[in-house]
């Protein structure tokens, strides 16, 4: 059963005394669950408006789309929001986490807002932590971790409550290569042993390497048409 | 722990700077309200409580037709017996006139007042307070208090013989010799300078009037609030003979005052808040912008609008309670020193207004309850300040917020 739907999509920006930029012009695409899947394309080519769409944080012009069968057009802010917190990680480029909250306050943060209690929200991420070699930071602050660390927490935070998705919009873009590939193989990882979906968009050949499927955009259309 | 109001606490301490100017901004605003609420209250309350620093009455009986003309003849007979007053009322009663004082300096005008020493020295802060000499005894008849201002300008001391010439109840003048027993020293130039004693007897020997016969009863009470019901009593047990005026009536000004002071005060505060708060507020409103994204991290991760407002309200009650707890404190112990040593607020020592002395050693009231009153302000404050950066937010898509940077 495909996980994200997206039908005919579009999404035009019409900013005041510019011409409506058209991000996205009519993109329709299925995703399975399970799939570790790259979206790729050249800067400006529609990748993070698409991601965007996908996690109900931006509404499209026309056309739908679905997270596990719940059409996003018509939820409220509020639904939307509950539906991300139930069903859907992130991480972005940087700048992922609250600086104010230890490492695992921040991994543990969605589970608070589903009323996981305190004593098991820490379990859960020191599980978690323990597995992707962040024991020792559960405590730590996030600036005073490397970017590298930083982004397995983002990951960690995505990956904790066991969403149906995880939308990473060039997760690997402000690391260098060889932290970057490890992210990528530990985001694998994650998404062969939970079943995971993972959707990352990236410019990276060493990201589209590592992906099982890529689906190539093209000033908001798609090129490259899905298997 | 990362619930709104501890993740509010945390980030108001990521500029501590700002946020302790924003705190002492407030508590100082806060302080002053206090303090001013605390000023004003001590002020017109002390106005009325005490009235006698003017020699006054929280209610005061005269002789029908008296205050008029102020005619000696209009009297009243001892009505004293029939009063019935709540207890820890202190009453006095006047024989009045008005004449002239002459000395071998000159000779000054002058209001007589021929009282009963024990009663007057209740109810006249200033006889309780002598320069020199002492209190007439009872029975003597010859001796006459003067005041500091009136002293120095005939040349009187304790011993120095006075004459005092007044219009007597037969239009006739009447004129005696008084030997000075004591001067007193009033707050009030005025009364210092106007108001001299002697005794009943003496007064009614020299206006010609018989008995017991008097002008004017004062009533000085414990709680001002009960002058109406008094002077109900006592207009209904003492009939068409005498009038009866309450302070409000007396003193319209204070009256007035007392009424104006509410609004005064609540005037005050609104404007200090409004400018403290349109600086708190624009503080907030850079403080949450710049954290826009951070703000879309947390919407992407599925919190919900109204979780965002709370986390941004909780710095704003955070940063008012930090001056509500600096501001309320140290406004207390402002207002508590300044109730027990009092505040000279004038160079002079009373303000007289409309026939009110108002001491200018203002003691502030200590009242919880306005403490109470600025403490809600603060609060109300904190919330407007909070929820417009917060809307600032909310009114965002996730996705807009998160390209912010
Ligand atoms: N909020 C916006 N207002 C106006 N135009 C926008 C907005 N967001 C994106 N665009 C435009 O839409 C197009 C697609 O942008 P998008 O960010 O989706 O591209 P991208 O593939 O993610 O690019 P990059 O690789 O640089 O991240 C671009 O032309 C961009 O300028
Ligand atoms: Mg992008």
């Amino acid at each position: 059963m495909a996980v994200v739907e997206v039908e005919q999509v579009t999404r035009v920006y019409q900013e005041k005394g510019m011409p409506p930029a058209h991000a996205l012009r009519g993109v329709s695409l299925q995703i399975e669950q399970g799939e570790f899947m790259a979206l790729a394309g050249p800067s400006g080519s529609g990748k993070t408006t698409l991601l965007n769409l996908i996690g109900g944080l931006d509404a499209a012009t026309s056309g739908e789309v679905r997270v596990g069968g719940q059409a996003l057009s018509g939820l409220s802010r509020k639904e939307l929001a509950d539906l991300r917190r139930d069903r859907i990680g992130f991480v972005f480029q940087s700048y992922n986490l609250v600086p104010v909250l230890t490492a695992a306050e921040n991994a543990g943060y969605v589970l608070e807002l589903q009323g996981v209690g305190s004593a098991e929200r820490r379990a859960r991420v020191k599980a978690v932590f323990d597995r992707i070699g962040l024991a020792q930071f559960l405590d730590a602050r996030p600036l005073k971790m490397s970017g590298g660390q930083q982004q397995r927490v983002a990951v960690a935070r995505a990956i904790v409550s066991a969403p149906a998705v995880v939308l990473a919009d060039e997760p690997t873009a402000n690391l260098d290569q060889a932290t970057g590939a490890a992210l990528m193989d530990l985001m694998r990882e994650l998404n062969k042993e939970r079943g995971i979906t993972f959707i990352f968009s990236t410019h990276d050949p060493m990201v589209l390497s590592r992906a099982d499927r890529v689906v190539r955009l093209v000033d908001g259309e798609i090129v490259t048409a899905p298997s | 722990m990362s619930g709104p109001l501890s993740l509010g606490w945390r980030n108001i301490w990521r500029n501590r700077r700002r946020t302790l100017i924003s705190m002492s901004a407030i508590g100082v605003g806060l302080l002053l309200v206090i303090f001013y609420s605390g000023m004003v209250g001590g002020m017109i309350g002390e106005a009325k409580n005490q009235l006698d620093d003017a020699g006054m009455g929280h209610v005061e009986v005269f002789a029908s037709g008296y205050r008029l003309r102020r005619e000696v003849g209009r009297t009243m007979p001892d009505v004293r017996a029939q009063l019935h007053l709540p207890p820890g009322a202190q009453v006095g009663t006047r024989v009045l006139a008005r004449g002239l004082a002459t000395s071998a300096r000159g000779n000054e005008p002058v209001q007589v007042f021929g009282v009963e020493w024990a009663e007057e020295a209740q109810l006249s802060a200033h006889l309780r307070k002598l320069t020199s000499g002492a209190l007439p005894a009872a029975g003597d008849d010859r001796g006459v208090l003067i005041g500091e201002p009136l002293a120095e300008r005939l040349a009187l001391k304790v011993g120095s013989k006075v004459r005092l010439m007044v219009q007597r109840a037969d239009n006739e003048m009447g004129a005696d010799l008084f030997r000075v027993r004591g001067v007193y020293h009033s707050i009030a130039p005025a009364i210092g300078q106007r108001q001299v004693y002697v005794s009943a007897a003496s007064a009614r020997a020299l206006i010609g009037i018989e008995g017991a016969a008097a002008h004017q009863v004062v009533v000085q009470l414990e709680d001002p609030a009960q002058a109406d019901a008094v002077a109900g009593g006592l207009r209904a047990a003492l009939g068409d003979r005498v009038e009866v005026l309450t302070w409000a009536e007396l003193l319209p000004v204070l009256k007035r005052m007392e009424a104006l002071t509410d609004n005064v005060v609540f005037a005050m505060a609104f404007f200090v808040y409004l400018l403290v708060g349109l600086g708190v507020l624009n503080t907030m409103l850079m403080s949450v912008l710049e954290r826009t994204r951070e703000f879309g991290v947390l919407m992407a991760l599925g919190t919900r609008p109204s979780r965002i407002i709370q986390v941004v309200l909780a710095e704003s009650f955070w940063i008012a309670t930090l001056s509500v707890v600096l501001g309320s404190v140290l406004g207390s112990l402002l207002t508590w020193q300044f109730s027990r040593t009092g505040l000279r607020v004038n160079p002079a020592e009373s303000l007289q207004l409309g026939g009110m002395i108002i001491s200018t050693l203002v003691k502030t009231r200590f009242n919880p309850l306005d403490i109470l009153e600025a403490t809600a302000f603060v609060y109300a404050m904190a919330l407007v300040v909070g929820l417009y950066p917060a809307s600032r937010i909310t009114r965002l898509q996730p996705a807009e917020a998160l390209r912010r940077t």
